[in-house]
């Protein structure tokens, strides 16, 4: 996977959650969509993680079973479990500039150019996978669109893969992550060029106004 | 049955030097020869003495997760055996024993409760980009210095109650901050500022051994 140099990064209590195991799937997919692009995060990761095994180096301690001693005994000879079959798919080109991050290949496919895009509103294109918790949605806006302003009940996370925009927040371009939540209401301007393609993960609905809600409605059950 | 009885009256003089006669370092190279007996020679008792040591731990920490019992003994059995299988993956320069047992035994609660495989095969993805990074120890994102894990346990002792509460229930419970906030009747952006000033607490007890 190509190395970037984002600019904009997982929040501390979004690294700490997805270290614990907490953050919901929709919202884990993307942070490790970014994860996979930005190795300062990754260390904060470690840190987040090391967090854990005080945690459970913490614990009370007391002798294990006899009974669970000789059955961990017992299965010491087993040979290793084999591997499961692999989610992601077995090529990936590394140099291929419109490979996904690998951490959604199992949600969308490998490449930009293989998605299946569905009309959601003019200007907006868009994609939904199935997760286990939350709203996992890939999204194709077109250069130079303001997006309606709008608010989240919930978390959201968006990784940006392709193109840019800016909000109130900033300038968010390719790799960039915009870690959101309820206190946050914005309106993105896609950059003129190209498509601005993003991840979003969210663990709640968004709170749109007038005809985007309208448009969003078959996607969310809003 | 023999094995495990000499095991047993070891592991009481191994403890006690690790809490009362010996920095945390030693105890830490401790842990990591053990895991290396069982990489390099498939060391039973020494293996033991892992696993009385974290089995106990790694299962209360997964009970905390799910609740159920029998499924929290079954995974810390699973994890315990990933280190006898693994321990020729395990690196003590980049994490201790007890953060590596946690990456392991989170992982297969995980990929158990969610039934989405791809979590595993995401961590270890992301571990092995971190591999191939510079290799200048200091850039390496796994790096961890020796002295962490007591300043780890000091820091977390002393935390704020509310901020000990929402990393317990993030990390024991794994409650996203939306559960954490409906719960204790908290705003979102109130849970997620105190597990934030926690983790920035945290980092800096983590960092100041560099």
């Amino acid at each position: 996977m190509r190395t970037m140099n984002p600019r904009h990064h997982l929040g501390e209590a979004t690294l700490l959650s997805y270290a614990a195991g907490a953050l919901p799937t929709a919202l884990a997919v993307v942070a490790a969509a970014h994860l996979s692009v930005c190795s300062a995060c990754r260390r904060q990761l470690r840190l987040a993680e090391r967090i854990g095994g005080g945690l459970v180096d913490m614990q009370r301690g007391e002798l294990p079973a006899q009974q669970a001693r000789e059955a961990i005994l017992a299965r010491l000879d087993e040979p290793p479990a084999p591997a499961g079959a692999s989610m992601f798919p077995p090529t990936t080109v590394a140099d291929d500039p419109d490979a996904l991050p690998l951490p959604l290949q199992p949600y969308f496919g490998l490449s930009l150019r293989t998605l299946r895009w569905r009309w959601l509103a003019p200007g907006v294109h868009c994609i939904r996978a199935r997760v286990s918790e939350g709203n996992l949605l890939m999204l194709r806006i077109a250069p130079g669109k303001s997006m309606p302003v709008h608010g989240h009940n919930g978390s959201e996370l968006t990784q940006i893969l392709r193109g840019a925009y800016d909000d109130q927040l900033g300038h968010f371009a390719a790799g960039d992550m915009a870690d959101l939540d309820d206190g946050i209401e914005h309106q993105p301007v896609t950059a003129a060029g190209v498509a601005c393609i993003c991840v979003a993960g969210l663990d709640a609905t968004l709170r749109f106004d007038g005809w985007f809600a309208r448009a969003l409605q078959p996607l969310f059950g809003l | 049955m023999m094995d495990s009885d000499r095991s047993t009256t070891k592991v009481a003089p191994f403890e006690a030097a690790r809490s009362l006669h010996k920095p945390p370092d030693a105890a830490r190279h401790e842990w990591a020869a053990l895991v290396e007996a069982v990489a390099c020679r498939q060391d039973r008792d020494c293996f033991l003495r892992i696993y009385d040591h974290f089995s106990p731990r790694v299962r209360r920490y997964l009970l905390g997760l799910g609740g159920n019992a029998g499924l929290a003994e079954e995974l810390a059995q699973e994890a315990l055996l990933r280190v006898w299988q693994r321990a020729g993956q395990y690196d003590a320069e980049r994490s201790s024993l007890s953060t590596w047992l946690f990456r392991i035994a989170r992982n297969l609660y995980i990929d158990r409760v969610r039934k989405e495989p791809v979590w595993s095969q995401t961590q270890e993805y992301l571990e092995e980009m971190d591999l191939d990074g510079p290799a200048d120890a200091g850039e390496r994102p796994g790096t961890e210095s020796l002295s962490e894990e007591a300043n780890i346990h000091r820091a977390i002792a002393q935390l704020p109650a509310v901020q000990a509460r929402l990393i317990r229930m993030s990390y024991f419970e794994a409650k996203s901050h939306q559960a954490i906030a409906s719960e204790l009747a908290m705003p979102l952006g109130t849970v997620k500022s105190h597990l934030r000033r926690a983790f920035l607490t945290l980092q800096n007890e983590l960092r100041c051994e560099r």
